[in-house]
């Protein structure tokens, strides 16, 4: 899972979401995926946060450097 | 003509004017023939009864004095000047008194402009058919140069007109400066080999220049070595070449057409303000544009993640809503429902009775609300 980009994140949890909602998944499963779903969401949710933050230090820094 | 000489101590000698008297009778036996030449130092005046000039072979140089009685050039009404070529027809001359030799005109022609012009068309039309000048050739300038090359004359006005558009405009622009003739014999080969030189030097655009002159004055721009050393030149060629009317062939072979030296100055460098300006909306666009994927990516996961939590409930809500249908279905299969329509099943002991029974016989009757015992009439 640590391989996955963003991306391919996105994609699965998508495909996951879809599923779900389309509702042919076993009971048993249900669990294994929703949880599954859970985590791709965790992870892309920190990527985001992590460019953003990358982004808005980034601007700082340039506006440190040379005012413009 | 008997030309008489006197013997002095065994020569033979003659007199310089019974010389001159011999030279010009023998000159007068030559033909009357035409000469062509560039008319220079054309001398007329009111109250002289001759009109001199010297006729110039503009290739080697070579002059030759001539003269025309001032009543026959005026009918002529030529209105020569210098520098133009001419034909004259006329014959040697030789003015004795003086030991003066000059060619007697007897008529002359205005030569050169048409002629010249029809050698251009010709060398225009040839040239377009090799598709020198096709709109498919012209290149793009580069955005910011890194080196110019500059082909015009020494000193010339071009010069500085386009140096000062550059460095006005773009300030840290380098430029190579390919100094040459701009006019007469020797300009057409200088000039394409100043620009063989600017290219072997690295330049990545090139600015050939010259201010105004006469028609004669261009023609080495109209030059085929010229105009294909610029057409085969690897980088592109801006031109400025003479006034807004004038069309150089160069003009035509070059991939930007410039109406003035300064107008050529001004295309060959961005300006440093305005490039400063678009590097700052770039800059900002920049940072909208990275903060924008960022925050689009935020709403779509934001969206699918609601989905995602709503999904489990929904999936079980659909699975009770699946086992209600089913329980129904199983319901409407039971005899229970018909009971409820009014139907009674009737049973003898435990058997359902489906022929009339015989008299007498007890039997139960189930409805919807209950049971009940009976006797068969």
């Amino acid at each position: 899972m640590s391989e996955l980009s963003f991306e391919q994140a996105q994609a699965e949890l998508e495909g996951i979401v879809e599923r779900l909602e389309r509702g042919d998944v076993g009971l048993e499963e249900l669990t294994t995926l929703w949880e599954r779903g859970e985590e791709l969401y965790r992870r892309c949710a920190e990527q985001l946060a992590g460019a953003q933050g990358r982004i808005e230090e980034l601007a700082r820094r340039l506006d440190a450097e040379g005012g413009d | 003509m008997k030309v008489e000489a006197t013997i002095v101590e065994g020569r033979k000698v003659y007199s310089v004017r019974a010389f001159n008297q011999g030279v010009g009778s023998w000159l007068q036996r030559l033909p009357t023939v035409w000469v062509e030449g560039e008319v220079t130092e054309l001398r007329r005046q009111q109250r002289w009864a001759t009109v001199y000039f010297t006729l110039k072979d503009p290739g080697s140089g070579a002059c030759l004095p001539a003269q025309m009685p001032r009543g026959q050039f005026d009918a002529l009404r030529l209105d020569l000047v210098d520098g133009e070529r001419v034909h004259v027809y006329g014959r040697p001359s030789f003015y004795e008194q003086r030991g003066d030799f000059h060619l007697r005109a007897l008529s002359i022609e205005r030569y050169g402009l048409g002629a010249h012009l029809a050698a251009l068309e010709r060398l225009k039309q040839k040239l377009a058919r090799e598709g020198l000048f096709d709109a498919a050739r012209k290149r793009p300038l580069p955005r910011i140069p890194r080196l110019i090359g500059l082909v015009t004359g020494n000193d010339a006005a071009a010069k500085r007109d386009v140096l000062a558009a550059i460095t006005t405009r773009f300030p840290p622009a380098s430029v190579l400066v390919a100094e040459t003739y701009v006019q007469g014999p020797r300009a057409a080969p200088a000039i394409a080999t100043a620009i063989g030189d600017l290219c072997a030097r690295g330049v990545d655009v090139l600015v050939l220049a010259r201010g105004g002159g006469s028609f004669e004055d261009l023609l080495p721009f109209s030059d085929e070595r010229v105009v294909r050393a610029v057409a085969s030149c690897p980088v592109p060629v801006v031109s400025a070449v003479g006034h807004e009317q004038d069309t150089p062939l160069c003009d035509l072979a070059a991939d930007v057409r410039a109406s003035t030296p300064s107008v050529a100055g001004r295309l060959v460098v961005p300006d440093v303000a305005e490039l400063r300006t678009w590097l700052d909306g770039a800059h900002a666009r920049l940072g909208r544009g990275a903060r924008r994927v960022v925050e689009r990516h935020g709403q779509r996961l934001a969206s699918t993640h609601e989905r995602l939590r709503r999904a489990p409930v929904l999936a079980l809500e659909r699975r009770e809503a699946r086992l209600r249908t089913t329980q129904a279905r199983l319901r409407a299969l039971s005899p229970r429902a018909t009971l409820e329509r009014g139907y009674a099943i009737v049973r003898s002991g435990e058997t359902l009775v489906r022929e009339p029974p015989a008299a007498g016989a007890p039997l139960t009757v189930e409805v919807a609300g209950g049971t009940f015992g009976a006797v068969a009439e």
